[in-house]
Order: structure tokens, then sequence, then C-alpha cells
């Protein structure tokens, strides 16, 4: 079944949403979410946007704190661009209704986070990104241009190469909920032994749908489980940075990977929790700077040996610090303890942490906390140019799956969200020139082999797979932890290489004994083959820098290196690899 | 008071022991009955806390009086415009977070919780 619409946007972030409401007044536009359409990262961010919005900042200040913080990798005309353009676009949110926090003289209140040297973070109370959300998807649902389909997965961009070109064509996707209405037919037989005997189908009736559009735009954010610890929601499965990949697109500093130093860690904690938790709880940096020491598990408190100002040392420091702890005794967690603290100045000051410690037996008060490093932000992602295009005709990128250049090798606080809306904004224009000059060929939808829509494989054998793609995931994301985590060495990096590879075939055979086919999709399966293809680029750019900078730290080369002070660029190439991961579905029978 | 009438009772029930020379069971006896008599006493209901004997229209007025007192010294500790939106005395923040800046640590925290960084 195919949908023609002008434009694709697939994620209902913060940019997929921009885009959608601008590019409405153009053409049809389907905005595709694999799950509620407010369910995204942008949700979760409740801190707050950054921009010059005060006289006495600049846009000078700006670009001066986002390089130092991206440790002088950032792409500086990237960054004029988004300080220069940040402003207007928090401005129209204002206008759509976003009701930012004012001060007494009516002015917008702006707030100051770590690495800024000037107030200018606006926000909405401390739910910016919902509030954000709420705004954009109300015009969005208002807006007679534009349909959402959630619940759509995105398998994979529809591509075609046209001599050295790469174009896009639209995106193959299918319904997740109706997958969930599986036919259950049970056919009893009676045997000679006079027991009655059952055979179970389950027919997996899910709709494909195959969106065709002159202009697709990826937005469709971080990919956070690829590690065991993440504030990621879990939506967030690299699924654009993978399809991207699979389409012959250029990706770019994977290797910058944001990790909160203290999350909860739900190992440490009396009573587990019943199910894993979706996103971690991070502990803030408020707790240390309350009083909060570290220790080990040993209970020795070991920051004073990293860094002379022990626990309030730069996040980065502590992060490592913690790593290399976890590392060094091969533990789960390390402590941080506020109990010497009175009670009362606890409770009044964190009664979130405390109310959600004693949910699982743990009294702050009395005991230490149990935290753990959590993936935050990907920094890399699909490589853009200045207005959101990729090397793919008719592919644009925003937000956190693009690698626009603006974080360089580690993001500062505040700045992704303006990010997403400066960009999403920029990629506008070049969409609608490009839109209006293609035409939609009704016999577009047949060059490429469609997913299998359904099949019958046994409920046994789906069972089976289930179980097998859920500790293969769980393996990745360890494997991903222990050797791919904020302390790397090269020795680690080709270690955790080879062990996915062979992770990656293990599954993928297994797959296939059970009579999976290589055009069958499901939504584990695929957000497996998507975490497998994210993970692999993470490590394939880590061992391709030769020196430390940012968020990529490495034992074998310490230093910055001036000389290396480039970004990690991944080029497309007909690839030796022919695993299931690798390639586009429609692609598969082609070998 | 009532720990003074303690330390009363309890001090002459020691001079009954050492005064008499009565069998121990009678002064134990003697001294748990006093002990339970100031029991009772200290377990009277405070003046200031409910009395049944008050009707519950007494006691709802009481509590409402309380509330708006603690209410009253909120206000003029924190104040509100007109629009009833709360101020941030210190930062001049309209309809913030109440409690200490939530940046003050570089992340954004709210009650202890990180929510970016």
């Amino acid at each position: 079944m195919s949908q023609y619409f002008d434009f694709a946007v697939i994620g209902s972030g913060v940019a997929g949403l921009r885009y959608a409401l601008d590019v409405a007044k153009h053409g049809s536009v389907a905005v595709i979410t694999k799950a509620e359409p407010h369910e995204s990262n942008t949700n979760y961010a409740q801190g707050g946007v950054g921009s010059v919005l005060s006289p006495s900042d600049s846009v000078e200040s700006h670009m001066h704190d986002t390089i130092v913080a991206g440790a002088y990798l950032c792409d500086e005309e990237t960054v004029r661009v988004v300080c220069t353009e940040g402003p207007d676009r928090i401005r129209e949110l204002m206008a759509m209704g976003a009701s930012f926090d004012h001060g007494e003289d009516g002015n917008l209140h702006l707030t100051r986070e770590g690495g800024h040297s000037h107030h200018r973070i606006a926000h909405v109370a401390d739910m910016t990104g919902r509030e954000i959300v709420r705004v954009l998807l109300k015009a969005v649902v208002n807006d007679p241009n534009i349909s959402v389909f959630d619940h759509h997965f995105a398998i994979d961009l529809l591509t075609y190469q046209d001599c050295s070109d790469t174009i896009c064509l639209g995106v193959d996707t299918f319904n997740t909920e109706t997958l969930e209405v599986t036919t259950k037919f049970t056919i009893y037989y009676a045997q000679k032994s006079h027991y009655l005997h059952s055979i179970t189908f389950t027919f997996l009736n899910f709709q494909a749908i195959r969106f065709i559009s002159k202009v697709t735009l990826l937005a469709s954010g971080g990919a956070g489980h690829i590690y065991p610890t993440t504030t990621n929601p879990l939506i967030a499965t690299g699924d654009g940075m993978a399809m991207a990949y699979r389409a012959q697109a250029v990706i770019s500093n994977m290797e910058f990977v944001q990790f909160h130093p203290t999350a909860l860690a739900d190992e440490g904690l009396p009573i587990k929790p019943t199910k894993s938790r979706e996103n971690a709880f991070l502990i803030s940096e408020a707790v240390r700077g309350a009083g909060g020491i570290l220790y080990n598990l040993g209970m020795e408190r070991f920051m004073p040996l990293y860094d002379e100002r022990a626990e309030l040392a730069p996040r980065d420091v502590v992060a490592r610090s913690i790593d290399d702890q976890l590392k060094k005794r091969n533990e789960k967690y390390v402590l941080l303890d506020i109990s010497h603290r009175a009670s009362e100045k606890i409770l009044s000051h964190f009664p979130n942490i405390a109310a959600e410690c004693l949910k699982y037996g743990l009294d702050i008060t009395r005991q230490p906390i149990p935290v753990v490093p959590a993936a935050h932000y990907m920094c890399g992602g699909v490589h853009a140019r200045l207005h959101g295009e990729t090397n793919i005709q008719g592919l644009y990128v925003a937000g956190e799956v693009a690698c626009t250049g603006l974080h360089g090798a580690n993001r500062l606080a505040s700045n992704s969200i303006v990010e997403a809306l400066v960009f999403a904004r920029r990629a506008v224009q070049p969409s609608i020139d490009h839109m209006k000059s293609s035409k939609h060929d009704p016999s577009t939808s047949n060059l490429w082999g469609k997913p299998v829509v359904t099949s019958s494989l046994g409920s046994d054998a789906m069972d089976k797979i289930l179980t097998m793609t859920r500790t293969i995931r769980k393996e990745l994301q360890s494997i991903m932890w222990d050797y791919v985590g904020i302390v790397r060495s090269t020795t680690r990096l080709e270690f955790a290489e080879q062990k996915i590879g062979e992770l990656e075939a293990k599954w993928e055979e297994y797959l296939f004994q059970q009579g999976w086919e290589p055009t069958m999709v499901g939504l584990e399966a695929c957000e497996m083959r998507n975490l497998f293809c994210c993970a692999e680029l993470v490590i394939s750019s880590a061992l391709s820098r030769h020196e430390s900078r940012g968020l990529h730290y490495t034992v074998d080369f310490p230093n910055l290196e001036e000389s290396k002070r480039l970004p990690t660029i991944i080029f497309p190439c007909s690839s030796v690899k022919s695993t299931w991961s690798s390639r586009q579905l429609h692609k598969q029978l082609m070998c | 008071m009532a720990s003074n009438l303690c330390r009363l009772f309890s001090s002459s029930a020691l001079k009954l022991t050492f005064s008499h020379t009565r069998s121990d069971q009678l002064t134990r006896s003697l001294s748990n009955s006093v002990n339970r008599l100031i029991c009772s006493a200290t377990q009277q209901p405070h003046p200031l806390e409910e009395n049944p004997k008050q009707s519950h229209k007494q006691r709802l007025r009481k509590r409402i009086s309380k509330t708006k007192a603690r209410k009253k010294i909120k206000k003029t500790t924190n104040d509100y415009d007109d629009n009833g939106n709360f101020v941030n005395k210190a930062t001049g923040e309209v309809g913030g977070p109440r409690g200490p800046e939530p940046t003050r640590f570089g992340d954004w925290e709210k009650n202890g919780r990180c929510c970016d960084f």
C-alpha cells in the first residue's frame, strides 16, 4: 500500500514538527513517528533553550562558549548560523504560544547553565521540552495539510542511483499497532494415543505502508539505547542514523557520546525495580555541590586521586573517574553519599531523589546512593551541510540525528533544541525548491521490493526470536558499556568490534534458522539491526581518532593533537560486509 | 508542666521505698499505680490540640486560621504579583520554580534530579 506526499518527515520531536509546520504551506506533509506523537527525546528535555536574548549578551560570546565546549572541533560557520538565528526561532515559538518564563520587568527570564558565560537560557519553569512539543503538536494537529502517522516504524529509506548521485524518494514503514492484532488459529486433532493435540498459527497481520515523497526529512533523534543505562526513552534506537547509513549517506563524529556521570543505578537498590527502567534517573550535580561524596564499593573516596577539585571537578572528569574505577574494580556502580548532611536539609533540597529511592527501599539520609554514568546525547550523526542537506538528494536532516558541526566534540548545555529549530527552519527553502522541481511518477512505488506483509511463522518460533533478540540486545549494550564507554583504548575498541561482529552474525543466523526471511520486518528485529549499525559506527569512528578530544578519551592517545583537529567522516562504500543489518531491506534479494 | 509532675511523683515514690519498710511488692505496685496516673495525666489532650469537647466547626475554624497564618508568613517572604503568580525575590523570575536556582551547579536540577547538563 503506497501513500503519496510532497514531504515526508520521520520523527516528531522539535525538529520534525517545526519543519512540518513550515513546509505544510507548500504541499502535503506526512509526519511518521514510531510511537505516540509526543514521545521524543525533546519531551524529556526539561532544561531550556540557549540563545542570545539579552542586550548585554552577544553572538560572539555564545559562539565562543560553544566552540570551547566543543573542544575546538566545531564548524565555525555552523556555530555562527545557529547563534545568529537562534533568537528568532525562539521568538517564533513564543509567538506560537510557548509560555517562557518572564521576569518582573516583563523580559524573558534567562538563566545560566554550565559552560555559558552569560545568562541566556530561556525556559518554561522546568519543562521546556514538553511545552515546546505541546505548542508544536497542537499546531500540527490543526494543520489540514499535515497527516500524522503514529506507531509507524520506518524500516528503510527508498533510494536509487542516478549515475553518481543517490536520490531518496521516500520511506518504507509498518504499523506497529496492528502487529499486536494477531490471529491465532488453533487446530485440534486427535492422535492414536487419544490425546488432543494442537498447532497454533500466528498470522502477523500488519500493514506495511510505503511513503513516496518528493522530499524527506530525517529527524528521528538519538541512539542512547546502544548503552545499558541511558536517559533516552525507549524509542531512541538510532533508527535514522542506521537507515541513512544503509542508504549510503555520509556519517560523522559518531565517537562523541555524551554521558552524565551520576544516574541512579538500579543494580544497587535494595529492592530491585520489577521492570527495568526505561530512562535513567539522573542525580544532579547539586547533590555533589551540597556535599555529596563519591565512594567505590570498597568505601574508598576516589575523586581526590583524579582531580584536586574532587567531587566538584567538571562533569566529564567525574564521569571518566567513575568509569575508570568501575573498570579497574570490575564493578557495576559507585556510591554517592550525602547521609552525613542533616536529614531535613536533604529532604527539603532533594525530595524527588528521596522519594524515588525510598520506593526501592533506600533511605538517602542514612545510606549512600548507587550511581553509574548514563548515555545522554549523540553529538555525531548524519553529516549535514548548512541547510540540512545530506549527500543524498531529496534527503534532509535536523536535530540529534544530524551532525551539523555545531557541537563538535562535546555539546554545550541547552544547545540541542536551538540547533534543531534552526536547522529545521533552514531545510525548508531548499526542500520547497527541490519539491517544485520533482514530479510524482505512479510507477515509482514499484522500483523496490516490498517488505513482507504477512508471514506464518509459528508462534513458537516468534517467541524464540523475541527472547533471543532481547538477550542479544542486552549483550550488545553490555559490550558497548564495557569496551566502548567513557574511557577507551585501542585494544578494547578492537575487541568490541570483533565481539559485536560475532554477535551480529550469531543473531542473524538464529533468525534465519527460525524461518525469518530477509524481507521480513518486526519491531524488535528492526530496532536490533539499527542498534548494531549504530554501535559499529561508534566503534569505527572511535578507532579512527588517534587523539583524545572532548567526549572521546582514549588511554592510548590521551592528549589533544592539533593536527588531528578534524571531524571523523565515514564515507559510504559498497561494503564487503553483507549482513542483514547493513543492507536496505529492499536490496536483500539482490546479491 | 506534665514532666514536672512526673518528677514529683517519681521522687515521692522513691521516698516511699526508703522511708517505709513495707514489702517490695507493695511499693512496686504502688509506684506502678502512681506511674500509671502520671502516664494518663500526660496523655490528657494538650490544651492547644483537639479537644473532643470542642465542636467540629470550632476545630475546623482553628485549622483554617492556622493555615491562613502560615500562608501569611509565606506571602511576606516570597511575593506574589497581581495575577497571583509566584515571584522569586532573588532572581525576579515570575512563575518559576521555587527553592534554590536550578542551574546553580551548571546542570538543570529539580529536587535533586537532573534533566540536562
